[in-house]
Order: C-alpha cells, then sequence, then structure tokens
C-alpha cells in the first residue's frame, strides 16, 4: 500500500494511516491497516501493573494479570483455550512496572471471536483456587531456577544498588518475590481486579488485514457498560540513592561466564530535554556492534561476546540508570573490566565525534524504519507511543527529533549526567579468586 | 565508494522480456511456488529466490550457504561457527583499513544485520530500509569470495566465541541437550552442537578455517533471497553484477556421506552440576526432513505441547509437576530428534515426569489421537503458516530453514501437505519412531546448593 520513498516515517505515515477511535468513554483505539495478507496483530494496555500493588505485596499485580487466562464465570480455561487454539489465535497478558498488557493475533476472519473473549477474561475473571495455587508453584519453580542466572541475579543487586525500596526502579530480592508469591491469597486479587481493571485509560492497538470500522464496533459492543477507573500516579517525587563508588560481588557456583553490570543512577526521564542528548551519547558507546565497546572489548581484544550500554528506567517520570552489561570468562573479569573503563573513561574525556554521531543518528532513524517490517513491529511502537500519552504524530516526528541533536549537546551532557568516580559494579559467577 | 560507482552501470543491463517477466539477463527460471519465484544465475549457478511486496518500505537480503556443522569433523567442530564470525573481519571491498567496515557500513544506516549458523546451513542477512538494498547485495557478494580470514583476527574472535560457548554452558538445558544429541548420535556429525567442543574451538588453525571457506563458500554451494520492498529487474540486474563476477567451484562441493547406524536400545544420560531444579529430556529419533512423516510429527507436537489444550500442559504442567516444557521437533537435512524438555518445579522428581511422558507416547499408539486434536493442531499450523508472511524478515527466515534441508518449497507447501495428515498417520508414526529401543533420555539433576 505504501509507494517506495526514501524518508517514509518523515511522510506522516502514523499520521495518515493509523486510524484514531476515541469516542468511547474510556477506550482509545488505534488501528493500522498494512499490506500484509490475512492476519491481524493486537496489543493493549491499562494501567494496573506491578508499581500499582500494595507496598506489602508486589506480585498481586502480576499475578491478577497472570490469572486472566485461567478461566471466567462462565467459561474455565481450557473452554477458552479450545476456542482459541482452534482457529490458531493467541491471547496472553502480562505485567509491567506500570501496565497491564495484552498481546496477541489471529487470522482476519476470527477477530470478532478473540475480542469477545478478551473482555469477557478482563471483565469477568474466575481466579479459581486450584489455578491459583497451581500458578504460584510453577512461579515459585521459576523464580529458584532464576537464583541459577547470573544476568538476573547481576542485575538485580545492580538495581538494588542505585534505588530505593519504594521507587519504581527498584527491584525485590528473589527470595523476596518468592515471599511474595507464597503470600497472595485470592481476595487481594479480586480486591486488585475490582480497583484497577476497567475503561478509563484502556488503549487498543491493532495492525495488519484490519478493518478499523468493524474492530471499533466489536471493541464498542464488548466493552460497553464496563466500569470506569479513575487511576493516575506520580512518581516523579522518588528519587534514586546518591551515586557512590560500589562493588558486589555475587558467587554463583559452576558457571563458566560471569555477567557484569557498571553504571550509575543519572537522575533524568524521558521527557527531559536531556534526554535525547543523553541517550545519543550512551548509543555511540555502547547501543550496537559498531558501537565503541563492542569494536574494542570485543572485536580487537576479544575479551567479551557481548557488551553494550543503555540508558533505561526512564518512562512515566522515573528518574533512569546508565548501565553498562558484559560478560566474561571468569579469569577474563578484571581484564574485561579494565578495557570496559578503559573506554568509558575515554568516552567521559573526550566526548564523542561529530563522524560518530552523524553515524549514529541514521542507524537510529534507519533502524526504526526497520523496526515496522512486521505488524508485531508496528502494534509495539504505537502501543508504546500512545501509553506514554503523545500523540501518533510523534512517531513520524521522532527521525527529525534525533537529526537535530548537535555535537555541543551530545558531549555536554556526558560530564553533566556521568560521573565516572562514582560507578556501581556488580559481577555474578564464579569467582576465581577465592 | 566502489559498489555506489557500479550502480550507475547496472542499470543499463537491466533487461526484462516485455512478453514475459521471468526472463532476465543473465537468468535461467527455474520455477515459483507460492509467489516466491527461484532464477538461477547462469554463470556461475547462484539460486536466487525474489518475492516483492511492498507492504513496508523495508527489505531482506540473505545468503545461505549449503554448509552447517554436519559438514565437521573431530578436530575442527564448531568451525562453520568460527568462520561465519571471521567473515565480519573484512573483506576486499570492505573492510576497516578503508572505513568501511562491514558491521559499520551496515548499521549506520540502520540495517538490521546478522549471521546465523546451524546444522545444516549457514546463513547471512540484512533487512535494510529499501533504498539500501544494494549496500547488502555488494557486502555478500564480496565476501563470498574476497573474506580476508587472517590470523591475526581469528586470535581475538576465537575467545569471543568462547566466551560464546561458555554463556551456553550456563544454562543447564543448553548443557543437558548437547548431551542428549551427543549420546543418540553416535556416528553422524549431528553428535556435537553446531558451537562445537571447547578444544575445537581454541585449537583450530587459521589454515583448517581457510580451507573450510575455500571448500564450500562458492555461488553454486549457495542461495540467495531477497524479499520485500524492491523491484524484482532492478534487483536481479544488482545480483547479477555483483555476484557475476564469481566463477563456480572448479570442484565439486564434497558431500557429507556418514550415516548414523540403527539403534539398538535405549540410551541414557545424566548431568550433574550445581543449580536449583531439574530436567527432564526425552528424545526420539525422527526420519530427514523432507520426509513424508515430518508433517504427521509436526502436528503431534502440537496436540502434545501447544497450549492448554495440549496433553503434556494437563498432565503436567497443570499438575504443577514443572513450570514449563519444551517440545522441538526441527526438520532437518538428515534424522532428527523428536525431544521434549520439562523443566521441574522444586518438589519433582525426574521420573514421574518421565513416566507421564512415556505414557502419553503409549497411549498416542495404543489409542491415536481425536479428530478435534488434529483439527486444532491444523488450524494453528494454518495460522503460524499465515504469520510466517508478516514482514520480510520472517519469510527469509523461514525460507532458509527450508532451504537448509534441502528443498525451499518446503516453506511453500508446508500446509498443502499439513492438511493431508490424518488421524491414523499421526498413530502411524508415533507406532514406528516413538519407542523404547529409539529413546536417549537425559536427566539434569542439580547438586543442590543454597543460593539467594
Amino acid at each position: 500500500m505504501f509507494q517506495k520513498q526514501q524518508r517514509w516515517a518523515e511522510m506522516g505515515i502514523f499520521k495518515k494511516h493509523v486510524i484514531i477511535n476515541a469516542e468511547q468513554e474510556g477506550l482509545k483505539t488505534l488501528v493500522m491497516p498494512t499490506g500484509v495478507k490475512d492476519v491481524i496483530t493486537f496489543a493493549g494496555s491499562f494501567l494496573g501493573g506491578s508499581l500499582f500493588s500494595p507496598e506489602t505485596n508486589r506480585k498481586i499485580a502480576p499475578i491478577t494479570a497472570a490469572m486472566m487466562d485461567k478461566g471466567t464465570l462462565a467459561k474455565d480455561k481450557y473452554t477458552i483455550s479450545d476456542i482459541l487454539e482452534s482457529v490458531g489465535a493467541e491471547l496472553n497478558f502480562s505485567n509491567t512496572r506500570h501496565h497491564v498488557q495484552f498481546t496477541g493475533h489471529c487470522l482476519k476472519d476470527d477477530l470478532e471471536i478473540v475480542i469477545q473473549l478478551l473482555a469477557e477474561q478482563l471483565r469477568t475473571p474466575a481466579f479459581p483456587d486450584e489455578e491459583l495455587t497451581t500458578l504460584k508453584t510453577r512461579m515459585v519453580g521459576n523464580l529458584e531456577r532464576s537464583k541459577e542466572d547470573t544476568k538476573q541475579q547481576a542485575m538485580i543487586s545492580f538495581l538494588r544498588s542505585l534505588y530505593p525500596q519504594n521507587h519504581p526502579n527498584h527491584r525485590l530480592t528473589i527470595d523476596e518475590t518468592i515471599n511474595h508469591v507464597k503470600s497472595v491469597k485470592k481476595h487481594e486479587l479480586k480486591r486488585f481486579h475490582e480497583k484497577y481493571y476497567g475503561l478509563g485509560n484502556l488503549i487498543f492497538v491493532a495492525a495488519g488485514d484490519v478493518d478499523p470500522i468493524k474492530i471499533n464496533e466489536t471493541l464498542g459492543n464488548q466493552l460497553n457498560g464496563w466500569g470506569e477507573k479513575k487511576i493516575s500516579f506520580n512518581f516523579k517525587g522518588l528519587k534514586a540513592r546518591l551515586n557512590k563508588e560500589n562493588e558486589t560481588k555475587i558467587e554463583i557456583p559452576e558457571k563458566t561466564s560471569m555477567d557484569m553490570y557498571l553504571g550509575q543512577a543519572v537522575g533524568i526521564d524521558r521527557d527531559h530535554p536531556d534526554y535525547y542528548p543523553l541517550m545519543m551519547a550512551i548509543y555511540i558507546l555502547g547501543g550496537n556492534f559498531s558501537a565503541r565497546l563492542m569494536q574494542t572489548v570485543r572485536d580487537q581484544q576479544g575479551l567479551t561476546y557481548g557488551i553494550g550500554s543503555s540508558l533505561a528506567g526512564v518512562s512515566f517520570g522515573s528518574d533512569g540508570y546508565w548501565s553498562t552489561w558484559g560478560t566474561f570468562a571468569p579469569d577474563l573479569l578484571d581484564v574485561g573490566k579494565n578495557a570496559t573503563m578503559e573506554q568509558i573513561l575515554n568516552w567521559y574525556n573526550t566526548g564523542v565525534t561529530q563522524e560518530e554521531l552523524k553515524a549514529k543518528k541514521t542507524t537510529i532513524t534507519g533502524s526504526y524504519k526497520v523496526s515496522m517490517d512486521s505488524t508485531g513491529g508496528l502494534t509495539a511502537q504505537i502501543l508504546s507511543n500512545a501509553e506514554k500519552g503523545r500523540n501518533v504524530e510523534y512517531l513520524d516526528q521522532y527521525p527529525d527529533t534525533i537529526r537535530r541533536l548537535t555535537l555541543d549537546q551530545v558531549n555536554g551532557v556526558i560530564k553533566n549526567y556521568i560521573d565516572p568516580n562514582k560507578l556501581t559494579f556488580v559481577a555474578a559467577g564464579t569467582f576465581t579468586d577465592k | 565508494m566502489e559498489w555506489r560507482r557500479k550502480f550507475l552501470k547496472v542499470q543499463l543491463q537491466i533487461y526484462m522480456s516485455p512478453k514475459n517477466n521471468k526472463i532476465f539477463h543473465g537468468f535461467k527460471f527455474v520455477k515459483s511456488s507460492g509467489g516466491i519465484e527461484e532464477y538461477t544465475l547462469q554463470k556461475n549457478g547462484l539460486t536466487v529466490l525474489v518475492l516483492e511486496d511492498h507492504s513496508t518500505p523495508v527489505a531482506t537480503f540473505m545468503v545461505t550457504y549449503h554448509v552447517g556443522s554436519r559438514n565437521e569433523a573431530i578436530g575442527y567442530t564448531g568451525s562453520t561457527h568460527l568462520l561465519e564470525h571471521l567473515m565480519f573481519k573484512g573483506s576486499r571491498n570492505f573492510n576497516k583499513e578503508k572505513g568501511t567496515a562491514i558491521w559499520t557500513e551496515l548499521q549506520n544506516i540502520g540495517a538490521q544485520i546478522n549471521a546465523t549458523t546451524w546444522n545444516d546451513r549457514t546463513n547471512y542477512f540484512e533487512v535494510v530500509p529499501s533504498e539500501h538494498l544494494e549496500r547488502a547485495i555488494a557486502i555478500e557478494a564480496d565476501r563470498m569470495r574476497f573474506a580476508f580470514l587472517r590470523d591475526e583476527d581469528r586470535q581475538p574472535e576465537m575467545t569471543v566465541v568462547r566466551n560464546e560457548y561458555e554463556r551456553g554452558e550456563n544454562s543447564p538445558f543448553d548443557v543437558l541437550d548437547k548431551n542428549i544429541w551427543a549420546t543418540a548420535y553416535q556416528a553422524h556429525p549431528y553428535h556435537h552442537s553446531t558451537i562445537g567442543w571447547r578444544s575445537d574451538i581454541e585449537n583450530v588453525s587459521t589454515e583448517r578455517l581457510q580451507e573450510f571457506y575455500h571448500t564450500y563458500y562458492w555461488p553454486n554451494n549457495a542461495t540467495a533471497t531477497i524479499i520485500g520492498d524492491f523491484n524484482k529487474a532492478e534487483a536481479l540486474a544488482l545480483i547479477n553484477n555483483y555476484f557475476g563476477e564469481h566463477n563456480a567451484s572448479k570442484n565439486d562441493i564434497p558431500g557429507m556421506y556418514t550415516e548414523e547406524p540403527e539403534q539398538e536400545g535405549p540410551r541414557r544420560t545424566v548431568v550433574k552440576r550445581a543449580g536449583q531444579t531439574g530436567v527432564v529430556g526425552v528424545g526420539h529419533k525422527t526420519p530427514e526432513g523432507l520426509h513424508e512423516d515430518t508433517y504427521a510429527f509436526q502436528l503431534l507436537g502440537k496436540i502434545l505441547s501447544e497450549g492448554k489444550t495440549s496433553r503434556f500442559y494437563k498432565t503436567i504442567v497443570d499438575r504443577g509437576l514443572a513450570t514449563s516444557l519444551l517440545m522441538y521437533d526441527f526438520p532437518l537435512k538428515d534424522n532428527g530428534m523428536f525431544i521434549t524438555y520439562t523443566f521441574l518445579t522444586p518438589d519433582t522428581d525426574h521420573q514421574t515426569v518421565e513416566d507421564i511422558v512415556l505414557e502419553e507416547y503409549k497411549k498416542i499408539i495404543n489409542g491415536g489421537v481425536t479428530k478435534e486434536e488434529i483439527a486444532r493442531a491444523k488450524a494453528q499450523t494454518r495460522a503460524s503458516v499465515a504469520f510466517s508472511r508478516d514482514g520480510s524478515y520472517a519469510v527469509a527466515s523461514a525460507l532458509n530453514e527450508a532451504i537448509a534441508i534441502g528443498d525451499w518449497t518446503f516453506y511453500t507447501t508446508f500446509m498443502d501437505h499439513i492438511k493431508k495428515v490424518s488421524t491414523k498417520d499421526i498413530q502411524r508414526v508415533a507406532k514406528k519412531y516413538l519407542v523404547e529401543e529409539k529413546s536417549t533420555t537425559g536427566w539434569f539433576v542439580p547438586k543442590t546448593t543454597k543460593m539467594g
């Protein structure tokens, strides 16, 4: 349906092709028909993620979401699964820090059936006792297994060093999470569902071989009368701990590769004017294979299979963090850390070059286009943008936002937000220096 | 840059018959299936697959070499994969010295770029904004015959690959999977995993890798695939221009003739390491991917393990015996494996779950599957086939695996074959293959350690 063109995103393709319907109170749909045949990918969300759990038990929200496919008042989970699987459709529920999310795909002729089920599952979950017991057993098993995951352990420890307990970027230890899972009660889930699940801030996105009129009619019929929830949040007041030099080693026996995290809190969120310059500076350090860290620590020195650097934890008002992650053989950890630090110090002291900035601008704008190769990619982009409260035009304007960044802006923020003398370092695996 | 200058000349060479849009200068049309057309570049035997699709302004270019870890032997296991890594270290026109390093050239335009190695094939691919398709073609053509493969590049890359191996060894599943294949296959090179044995990764010489490259990296041992937003005549002209400079190999591409002897009894393997929870894997040998029984196996796998209505979900996961399960039966060029992995919950013992898996197999051998089960599995397959057309990379990726097993139309005709499978076919293959004598069972047993 699109003509070949050099600057696709800049032609206002989202504004032109995404059909928005916000007529129904508390529901916004964004539908993008594409040239793909027969298939539809959809996704949606509303506020009710893990941060909305009571402080006494952070797993109430995730387990509520996980119970959405375990049966409704009218249908048990096998009946639901049978309906979906009989047409080859998929429908999954999950939980982010802020949102309850659902994703799915189906053939175009089956969309109505799938939306009917989606609405029924969200509106009238049954929370069967035996399903909750089994789910908790499985979750505990997965958590026990994750104790031997070197990356997971290092990441949890890193974020716990950076953020206090009430901060959105804080993480529970695995044992704390296991205790929360074990103590969740059915009545807590029902109460949470009652409070947060409903219209109000519900977003529904679909892309593919989809008819916007039909989808809006179906959604309107199925969600009509669902209670509207007035939910808001503000995490802007919550701050990271003060950065300081900090080192943690987590021993996990008989591992042949170690995971390392290195970084610090940066104190700004995605809406801050310095966000994009800082994101670009960090991308030049370690955003992809041709960035500095992979080109030196991996490609030249051969010390690691993977190393990268990113800016994260910045959504919805959270003050985010910069982290560098890498894997090393146990006997190469110190050498690897030093090689990484050498690159970080060089980046901090001398900044990035005009050539690097120019190259990474085309990388980011080009990969933005490539990420829309499938209906899954399109749906994810549109939903993520809408969740942040942005107009769809923002997606069209994004490439120009990146192109406008100047060298002075990018180098300026490195000095303002990074302090290489106050880095948190965490490594997990089997240490050779015991 | 050289490749840009060349493009101007290419425009003049486009030739297309007004009466037949399958006639292009330098190419022989071979066949079409499912909208995909196959051509042969006449000068050197390169196979080319094309599918125009203008849904999004993106194109995928992929070169699949018909060589994988099945072409390796003792002393140089993992060489196909190590060579794949070295292929990014530079070639005649694309290298750091000229300021045209492969990763930089492609990532600077936002391309998704990578390569993968597996049992039967090695593929290099670029997903690019469609206006940059020529750059991807130029790079792949250049490194097909002019890769540097220098010893000073192998030294640091060996430790990179070794860390990839070490990362895999961190995972109980990866370790158990390697052990099950190594136990099930004793003579055939599927015995070793694609990453290879650690000592071979560390010690294989650069000369051995170069020999491997000069044996297998030829246009007549490769398939180039272009999917997405491009003009077919222009794209084929580019292929002709860039790949057309190569000759076909002087020697025949050597075949792999080792056959796995008949398995004459059940085999077992146990891996004990520090860990938290156990894993059970139950595997049975399957026929080669292009065998007609493959389709029945694909449906049987869904009946046993896909979705909450599947048999194993009800009998294992739903009873809290496992956190999850994974079943795979990848069609391969030679025989494969139908394997069920069960990730146990903390208080579940291995034998209980192994018994349930074998009992379910027996039920199918004795009683077959129901019409409802096969109908559901076919519907699931129909949807997954439709989604394998969602995006240029999805199509190229699915084609890549079909090319690997020896016939790209396996992808385009897959659903037609699936439709013909009956409940009797499924019971027949279960009876024939899911028998104790052909089984290989593996347990990952954690040595209990307390970790918080």
